[in-house]
């Protein structure tokens, strides 16, 4: 946190007058979210090692994202100093909320990290596997209950792909949306639902203390420390990642967009980036360039497929 | 080591100058922040969270502490003497406190919250570190049918507690449940009321509608009495501390606050604005002084500031007990707490006793120190009130808008306040009372999440609503809170319509 | 809507006009309630409470609400009114819409000020070309404070850009 708050008032709240490349990262949430949380730490390493000497966050909260996607898209157009942090959530909710604006209208530069999904039933549930679940699924879709977050967010999208490569109609799932992790946390914990679906590291401390099962995770190989099969060992072919991006301005030439490849690369794997990924528990997913492109375009289009299956998007 | 003696060593390490220092520093910039109307003890820690990472961990979980409270202190001086409350916990605060400040009485209201802050953070955090475990297996049997039933008995007690005609007070409160409707309904993903404004999508954010309905309405109503009203507000009338009958009034008050605040900040879909609605309508109820509810009654302020810090407490109970942020703030701590390695969760307390207890001892330390930089600046606050009106409420005017342009810098946003603001004031003209509104806002969705959610897990039987002893019990106290009165009224009818008639000049 | 409160024989027999304009009111907000849901019938999913369930009950109470509310205007069971002053209320509107108009443009110190000194004009201090400028002055340096140390973000404009 260099040119945070002491630095500022060291210097008497005048700023270091800037240089090279300003950059202003708009997060499209409200402080102290995950997008948010993401932005301010961009803006400290992007900082700390020079790639940038002022750097803005600005939030603007509202509709998962689809808000804020829309002013950068119309405001900021050509502008190679606007950054903007997102993330998958963000592709389900352009869906729902039928935003004309889409990802399509910005410049998406690299995926910066992620989280993979996790299956988990109360400890004192007689299922032991995610066979057991599916079974039951089969047998009355209604009789299982899902816990998670919002409506068509990442954590249903999760249950539609399973019910649909189960072969179960996904319209059918009873999946009960609260606000926020801990609600849905508390409710699996109380055995208010069958089975709850979050992120991992939501579970992570309870799956270790033994009070939650982890049935499977979403992750396309088995990942290191975390004892449960994937669901593609399971027989569902079913990958998913809730990953957080940062894309650029849409209509920059094709010299700019290197420049700001070029700097997000150099802080991906810069010690001030590496460090905050493991201070913070998120996960190194960087992916850049082309390869993020055919990603993404992948993702919308299956979750655009998965929704409309659930019945949320027409 | 035994509880005691961890908390003991907790409290040695936080007592040391230089991390009073910290907690000082903390509390001040976190009041500073949180006097924002509309900005919350939430938005307040996430702002100044980075402030505290350059201190080492026990400096940094002090200054942290201590801008939690500050945070939740500073929405309550606001609301107070401005009637612009910082956070939906605080909104009750305003309803007797700025009463209060209008009759010269600023200075005990202030003191009352801190003080019952003080004593409720003291309790709360004790509780916290002495019985955490069992109250979260308690919490953890709240399921959707109980938290239903938790909102029907807040509904009931709440409405019963506003305002001096149903009539009025129904419709208001309907009001604002017609506002609670706005934005994506969560459990379907489906936009309701949002005529396609992505702005309305999220809904009515709380903290504008009461800052627009309180402080934006109140202005326009006091502006529009043009040169009757008093040109200045007498700031002191009697003495500016609490006299004996403040005391004698205040101190059940706060511990009846913790009493309710506490448990429902355990709760994971518990909220701080319940437990402060739950407390000023039982004080409302067992007051010896009704007449005052209303014109500025000091167990008003009392109950509500203390279920508002209990709660606050309670919420660490989950966070820590279980790692489950239910609330924003808590959601922002925890990021806190990673960055100094705590993993909260289960396992916590075994594997990190000197980080918790040393937090619960930071939060002590805060707490008190909340209370040494409020106390002797009441009387400095209470003299704001004598700011001529032009330029006092310029000077509202000017904070409650910046809070909002400070949690969403959106033009859309400050056109609500103006359109809640002139709704307000229309309110106030017809007599109204606007804190139903609010209330409405509030309650509202989580009173129809629950139902569904519970309805959808019984696929659709409503029998389980009742089924449950804990939703049963809380359901047939909302139907007593409802009959009672209903039968005390018609058995003294007589007589206070006689009353009526005789007081009708 | 009639805001006098001088009540002769005469209209005390009549029914008071603004409490029938606020059933009005009601009736139009439940009706908007009714439509914007109507779409939203047969979505309830396994709790057969669905999202349209919860606003058709809100819209009949406040149906409800407003017979109630004609009932009371013909009983004239409304309290009285004040005389109010709309001078004033003009003043804190049209600062209010001017902050909301300025504050991309101009900034957040600029927008606010004027502000601040529509306020006080509505409480009688006309002098705008006091009070303005104290505003500004005033705004700058929560401007600095609030965005410069504390990284909220308040939107900056050209005043602004001059200190930072």
């Amino acid at each position: 946190m260099k040119h945070f708050f002491l630095a500022s008032l060291l210097t008497g709240a005048l700023a270091l007058p800037a240089a090279a490349a300003d950059y202003t990262i708009m997060a499209p949430a409200a402080p102290g979210g995950g997008w948010d949380q993401t932005a301010r730490s961009l803006q400290t390493a992007l900082q700390q090692e020079k790639i940038s000497n002022n750097v803005q966050v600005i939030n603007v909260p509202g509709a998962g994202g689809t808000i804020g996607i829309a002013q950068f898209a119309s405001q900021q157009k050509g502008n190679p100093n606007a950054l903007m942090v997102g993330g998958y959530v963000m592709v389900g909710a352009i869906l729902t909320n039928n935003s004309p604006v889409t990802l399509k209208d910005v410049t998406p530069i690299a995926r910066l990290t992620g989280e993979y999904e996790a299956i988990v039933v109360p400890a004192s549930s007689d299922i032991k596997t995610i066979g057991d679940l599916v079974a039951k699924l089969k047998e009355n879709p209604g009789a299982v209950s899902w816990g998670g977050g919002s409506a068509g967010g990442t954590d249903h999208i999760l249950v539609g792909l399973l019910a649909k490569a189960a072969g179960v109609d996904p319209t059918k799932i009873n999946y009960i949306a609260f606000s926020g992790g801990g609600e849905a946390l508390a409710a699996i914990l109380g055995a208010q639902v069958t089975a709850g679906v979050s992120s991992y590291g939501e579970f992570e401390s309870q799956v270790k203390a033994g009070t939650l099962r982890l049935l499977a995770i979403s992750s396309d190989a088995k990942v290191e420390g975390i004892d449960a099969p994937t669901l593609k060992e399971s027989g569902f072919d079913v990958v998913l990642q809730n990953w957080r991006m940062v894309a650029a301005a849409p209509g920059l030439t094709d010299e700019q967009k290197a420049t700001v490849l070029a700097d997000v690369e150099k802080l991906a794997t810069s010690k001030t980036w590496q460090e905050t990924l493991k201070t913070k528990g998120w996960a190194d997913t960087y992916l850049a360039g082309p390869a993020f492109e055919e990603q993404l375009a992948k993702d919308v289009s299956a979750t655009e497929a998965v929704l409309k299956d659930i019945g949320l998007v027409k | 080591m035994s509880t005691f003696e961890f908390l003991l060593q907790g409290l040695m390490s936080a007592a040391q100058p230089m991390n009073l220092l910290y907690a000082l520093i903390g509390v001040t910039l976190g009041t500073a922040v949180g006097v924002l109307p509309g900005i919350g003890p939430a938005l307040t820690v996430a702002l100044l969270l980075p402030v505290t990472y350059r201190l080492d961990p026990t400096g940094s979980l002090i200054m942290f502490a201590g801008i939690y409270y500050g945070g939740m202190y500073g929405g309550s001086t606001t609301s107070i003497l401005l009637n612009t409350p910082g956070e939906s916990a605080s909104i009750v605060t305003a309803l007797e406190g700025n009463k209060m400040a209008r009759n010269g009485r600023g200075g005990p209201a202030l003191a009352t919250a801190a003080i019952g802050s003080f004593v409720a953070g003291l309790i709360a955090t004790l509780l916290l570190a002495f019985i955490a475990p069992y109250i979260v297996r308690l919490a953890l049997v709240f399921g959707p049918r109980e938290y239903f039933a938790l909102m029907v008995l807040a509904f009931v007690t709440v409405s019963s507690a506003f305002g001096d005609s149903t009539l009025r007070g129904l419709t208001s409160l309907f009001i604002g449940l017609s506002f609670s409707i706005v934005g994506i309904d969560q459990l379907t993903g489906q936009n309701r009321l949002s005529f396609g404004i992505p702005d309305l999508l999220d809904g009515i954010e709380v903290t504008t509608m009461a800052v627009a309905m309180f402080a934006i309405g109140e202005t326009l109503f006091i502006a529009a009495q043009g040169d009757k009203g008093p040109d200045k507000v007498e700031a002191v009338k009697g003495s500016v501390w609490m006299n004996a009958q403040d005391w004698a009034r205040s101190w059940k008050a706060w511990l009846r606050g913790t009493a309710i605040g506490f448990p429902i900040g355990a709760m994971p879909a518990g909220g701080a604005e319940i437990g402060t609605f739950l407390s000023y309508a039982t004080e409302k109820r067992l007051t010896k002084h009704p007449e005052e509810f209303g014109n500025g009654a000091i167990e008003g302020v009392a109950g509500p500031e203390a279920a508002n810090n209990a709660s606050a407490a309670g919420t660490l109970v989950p966070l820590l007990t279980l790692g489950l942020p239910t609330t924003a703030t808590a959601a922002i701590m925890l990021a806190g707490f990673q960055q100094y390695g705590l993993q909260p969760g289960p396992l916590l307390f075994a594997t990190n006793p000197q980080l918790v207890w040393g937090l619960i001892a930071s939060l002590l330390i805060a707490n008190l120190m909340l209370l040494v930089l409020n106390l002797p600046l009441v009387g400095l606050w209470v003299k704001l009130l004598t700011i001529p009106k032009p330029w006092l409420y310029a000077g509202i005017l000017l904070f409650a808008t910046l809070g909002t342009i400070g949690a969403n810098p959106s033009v859309f946003e400050l056109g609500m306040l103006l359109t809640f603001g002139l709704l307000g004031y229309v309110m106030r003209v017809f007599g109204y009372p606007i804190a139903p509104v609010v209330v409405g806002l509030i309650l509202g969705p989580l009173a129809e999440q629950q139902l569904r959610r519970a309805l959808a897990i019984s696929q659709g039987d409503v029998t389980v609503l009742f089924t449950s002893p804990i939703a049963a019990v809380l359901l047939v106290l909302a139907a007593l809170a409802l009959v009672v009165p209903l039968i005390l009224r018609a058995r003294g009818r007589g007589e206070v319509l006689s009353q009526m008639a005789a007081s009708e000049d | 809507m009639s805001l006098d409160n001088n009540k002769t024989t005469a209209e005390q027999r009549r029914p008071d006009r603004a409490a029938l304009a606020i059933a009005a009111v009601l009736v139009a907000i439940a009706a908007v309630i009714f439509v914007d849901v109507s779409r939203l019938k047969g979505m309830a999913g396994y709790s057969q409470v669905g999202p349209a369930t919860i606003p058709d009950w809100i819209g009949f109470a406040l149906i409800g609400l407003a017979i109630w509310t004609v009932v009371a205007a013909f009983r004239r069971d409304f309290p009285e009114r004040e005389k109010q002053e709309l001078g004033p209320v003009v003043w804190i509107v049209a600062g209010l819409a001017a902050q909301m108009l300025l504050l991309r443009l101009a900034g957040f110190s600029i927008a606010t000020g004027v502000l601040f000194g529509l306020t006080a004009a509505g409480f009688g201090k006309r002098k705008l070309w006091i009070t303005i400028p104290v505003g500004i002055v005033l705004c700058l340096v929560i401007w600095l404070i609030f965005a410069g140390m504390l990284q909220l973000s308040l939107p900056a404009g050209p005043l602004e850009r001059l200190f930072w």
